[in-house]
């Protein structure tokens, strides 16, 4: 039963990521990845890891794969520009890269004894095994988490909440100034880059009149209205 | 043999559910418009059979017999990709809820629980199917082609993004209350006095349940929260250029959902099938179950026939600025509760979980 269900998910998962790495379609891209991930989740309910599974379809699939969608929805990049040759220099590395994975894989299948006891089910109604390990379930995972590993888990948390931080940081600036800083009208040194996105890098010399203008070329009037309010 | 028997009893168990729900979703539409014309002054629909009561039927013969059109510069595999995980996402949840206790049945004498399957991990379960939900939103909104439908589509993804987070909060104070997932024995946990004192929503989550309640709404995309498909400015959002039986599993698809959030509302906090008389009658569970679920689903209507819509800067400084902080600080005083042992102090003065007695 759980190899037909293996072989199945196993399946779709390979499926998924040729076609992913197949597609010219950014988002046909995204969508078989996000069956990548779901597969991947349904590989780990059937080791007995539900907890992981969840964590994966939430995390991943749920989250990250949103934000790649809704980016590629956002551009609106139907189709990806043809750029063959530009990557050539990579191709002996990853000629080897592949080489080193399949050497793992055969060292996995021909060198590596399958441990004596069998998988457990996940589900509890046919369940009811007393002697064999709880690694995947929700409360051993929680009690790792809490107790042994707590370090690593609480320098994670610091991480994530710097990101979240640092994204709402990057998000909410305006501009290249403070949102207090005075702006006079006037002669005012703009990269161009300020005025004409295609063209970056360069100073340039404009000449404003008013203040709201000279704010605005500057990036900080979104700000000000903000306060305003 | 043992593991093909459990297969079959477990597609039984599927087939049942997947037959009551759908019905149950077809009155509720039904119950949707009759109710929404008593509350305008009118009579909604009650031509086909007594009462409007075969109209579910009508309306779905209508849905197939519909052209169907496809737009000509619409992604094709996408457009009708979405539908199907839309649907399929949001029927994915039936299986963990338990629907009664453990019944015996008197004729093949065997005593099973009323739910699907116990999963050590359900209740994320239900928030990851439910957050992969949004793909059918969104993708339906950007294969279109269609400006008004991508609107919706991000609309909609954005909002339930959002409430997300504040429903997903919200659940944790009654994770950290019964210390599981498993959602039969949230429900087991929350058997008191007449079946009725162990709720969550009584004595433990009320904040709790409060979030959960609009977060859910929003989840759902309905009113006051409909901004995905305000008809006064995106015609019909991300299903504008859906038709026929396509446009049917979009409907189907929201209304399943706000089914399952039903049954999950009921589940964490109103004790399940939990009620009076449960131990000595099981049966009695499963009308206790759909009852409190019809309940919310009332309350939908009530709510679709009562309040007017957000605007969207309102809809997410909501979400953001009150319905997450307030979820925080439930959790961080739900935690405080149960590390002091003020839950358990206040369960033995109460009596609240000793279900003894004649009416236990």
């Amino acid at each position: 039963m759980s190899a037909l269900f293996f072989i199945l998910f196993a399946g779709l998962a390979v499926g998924c990521a040729i076609s992913m790495v197949a597609q010219r379609n950014p988002l046909y891209g995204a969508i078989s990845l996000i069956g990548v991930f779901i597969s991947l989740a349904c590989l780990y309910v059937t080791l007995a890891a539900p907890f992981i599974a969840a964590v994966q379809v939430i995390v991943y699939a749920g989250a990250i794969m949103v934000l790649v969608v809704f980016v590629i929805m956002l551009l609106n990049v139907e189709h990806e520009e043809r750029q063959p040759m530009r990557l050539r220099a990579l191709l002996p590395i990853a000629v080897g890269l592949a080489a080193i994975l399949f050497a793992e894989a055969a060292f996995v299948i021909f060198f590596v004894q399958a441990p004596a006891t069998t998988t457990r089910g996940a589900d509890l109604s046919t369940g009811g095994a007393c002697c064999l390990s709880d690694v995947g379930l929700t409360s051993s995972i929680g009690a790792g988490l809490f107790t042994t590993y707590l370090l690593p888990f609480e320098i994670t948390s610091i991480l994530l909440l710097m990101a979240v931080v640092g994204a709402m940081t990057l998000a909410r600036s305006g501009g290249l100034l403070p949102a207090r800083a005075g702006v006079i009208p006037g002669e005012q040194v703009l990269s161009k880059e300020m005025l004409d996105r295609s063209d970056a890098g360069n100073l340039t010399a404009v000449e404003t009149q008013t203040t709201d203008e000279a704010a605005r070329l500057l990036g900080v009037n979104q700000r000000r209205s903000d306060e305003q309010e | 043999m043992d593991d093909l028997l459990h297969v079959v009893w477990v597609l039984i168990g599927i087939l049942v559910a997947f037959t009551v729900v759908m019905t149950m979703v077809a009155y509720t539409v039904l119950a949707e418009r009759r109710v929404l014309g008593f509350i305008q002054g009118r009579l909604g629909p009650n031509r086909v059979g007594p009462g409007g009561f075969l109209q579910p039927l009508a309306d779905l013969l209508k849905f197939i017999f519909k052209e169907d059109i496809v737009p000509d510069k619409s992604t094709r595999f996408v457009y009708f990709l979405a539908p199907v995980i839309a649907t399929t996402a949001a029927l994915m949840t039936i299986v963990v809820y338990p629907f009664g206790p453990e019944i015996h049945l008197p004729i093949i004498n065997k005593t099973i629980p009323l739910v699907i399957t116990r999963f050590d991990v359900a209740l994320l379960y239900v928030l990851g199917v439910t957050s992969v939900g949004v793909y059918g939103i969104a993708l339906a909104g950007w294969s279109s082609n269609n400006k008004y439908s991508l609107m919706g589509g991000l609309r909609s993804s954005a909002q339930m993004i959002s409430y997300e987070l504040a429903l997903g909060l919200a659940l944790i104070g009654v994770i950290l209350q019964s210390g599981t997932l498993d959602l039969y024995s949230i429900v087991e946990q929350q058997a008191g006095h007449l079946g009725i004192s162990g709720w969550n929503l009584l004595w433990a989550q009320p904040i709790g349940f409060v979030i959960y309640l609009i977060a859910a709404i929003a989840e759902t995309n309905r009113v006051p929260f409909d901004l995905p498909e305000a008809e006064t400015e995106l015609v019909a959002g991300f299903h504008t250029e859906y038709s026929a039986m396509k446009f049917a599993l979009f409907f189907l698809a929201e209304y399943v959902n706000m089914f399952t959030v039903s049954m999950l509302a009921t589940t964490l906090f109103l004790g399940g099938w939990n009620g009076p008389f449960v131990h000595q009658l099981p049966l009695l569970g499963v009308f206790y179950f759909f009852g409190k679920v019809i309940l919310f689903l009332f309350l939908y209507i009530w709510l679709r026939g009562t309040l007017p819509r957000f605007r969207f800067d309102q809809l997410m400084s909501f979400g953001w600025k009150f319905l997450v902080p307030v979820a925080i600080i439930n959790i961080v005083l739900t935690a405080t509760l149960q590390w002091s042992g003020a839950f358990d102090w206040l369960i033995n003065l109460l009596h609240l979980k000793t279900a003894t007695g004649w009416w236990g």
